[in-house]
């Protein structure tokens, strides 16, 4: 198997992902649609939390990591710093582990 | 130039979670018997974590072609990252549109769009975000592959959560009212259903659509 082959394709397909929409909506877009996409971030990363706190193996399960979410969307909420929403986070996360939970 | 500094030090906080999974994904490729410098070249060109990780664990199993359409298929998210940040790259000409896809991962898409969204944005702080990930990931995944000593898992110290606790303190940007509540929690609580159902990170795309849908079937619903 040609490793490099593999890397282009892969590198190939994954420039595909990330510039077709971008290169696609260049244009005027209805008005539905650009309301729409004002949703997207929002959801997103609401998608890209939940999963790694609530359920880091698959299966919803509440632990130091949820615990560390909750602390972390209290900072950030308080703060809007992603800096201190990380701190806040994964202090959190140290002092319960080392609380043994 | 001051607008790719600022997208630069907007990804430094980052830096504990990328050294920590580049490194672990250094020392994989080395353990799958990728050499240092194809370790390397895969982090340039296809700047995609989880889907490196995904096809170093079919390394040698699989042939190329389902290497490929695995990348595929785990970067169809990036499609509605790449349609929601449209809308704010549409004035730039081709080559910049293409510059700014290249490296486009989650974490910077998501450093961009909160700065759009928050009247800072600009090409220049979206390209400095994607480079400052890029150079770190690239890097970080170097020293692994030379090293390839042992390194911890990332979980034993909680640095899985770096990334997830970025995007919290971002997702406050487009949570200000009631129905960005909503839009949020429909979509976390749809992303834990699809985690438990869905292969790979296909749950992103799933619960971002179904999560932007309804905040704009809240939009519509009449008030009584």
């Amino acid at each position: 198997m040609n490793t490099l082959l593999v890397i282009a394709g892969m590198g190939l397909v994954t420039f595909f992902t990330r510039y077709a929409m971008i290169a696609a909506l260049g244009r005027e877009l209805p008005s539905v649609v650009r309301r729409w996409l004002r949703y997207v971030p929002a959801a997103v990363l609401a998608a890209l939390v939940a999963p790694p706190a609530l359920a880091p193996t698959g299966r919803l399960e509440w632990g130091a990591r949820g615990w560390a979410a909750l602390v972390g969307a209290l900072v950030a909420w308080r703060t809007r710093s992603v800096w201190w929403t990380i701190v806040g986070g994964l202090a959190a996360f140290c002092l319960l582990r080392w609380l043994g939970l | 130039m001051n607008d790719l500094r600022r997208g630069l030090w907007a990804a430094l906080p980052l830096t504990p979670g990328l050294l920590a999974f580049g490194l672990l994904y250094g020392v994989m490729a080395r353990q799958v018997g990728l050499r240092p410098g194809e370790a390397l070249a895969m982090s340039l060109i296809v700047h995609a974590g989880s889907a490196q990780f995904t096809v170093l664990g079919m390394w040698g199993a699989a042939g190329a072609a389902p290497m490929i359409l695995t990348t595929l298929v785990i970067n169809l998210r990036h499609l509605l990252m790449g349609a929601s940040i449209a809308p704010y790259l549409r004035g730039l000409p081709a080559r910049w549109k293409a510059l700014l896809a290249l490296w486009m991962s989650d974490e910077s898409y998501a450093l961009a769009i909160a700065a759009y969204e928050g009247g800072r944005g600009s090409h220049l702080y979206f390209l400095g975000a994607n480079l400052g990930m890029y150079l770190m990931w690239a890097a970080s995944g170097l020293l692994g592959a030379v090293l390839g000593a042992a390194v911890p898992d990332p979980a034993r110290y909680g640095l899985d959560l770096v990334f997830p606790l970025a995007f919290l303190g971002l997702t406050t940007s487009f949570v200000k009212d009631r129905r960005g509540v909503a839009v949020a929690l429909a979509a976390g609580g749809l992303a834990l259903l699809g985690a438990r159902w869905l292969p790979g990170k296909w749950y992103v795309l799933v619960a971002g659509l179904l999560g932007s849908v309804l905040g704009l079937l809240l939009e519509e619903t009449p008030r009584p």
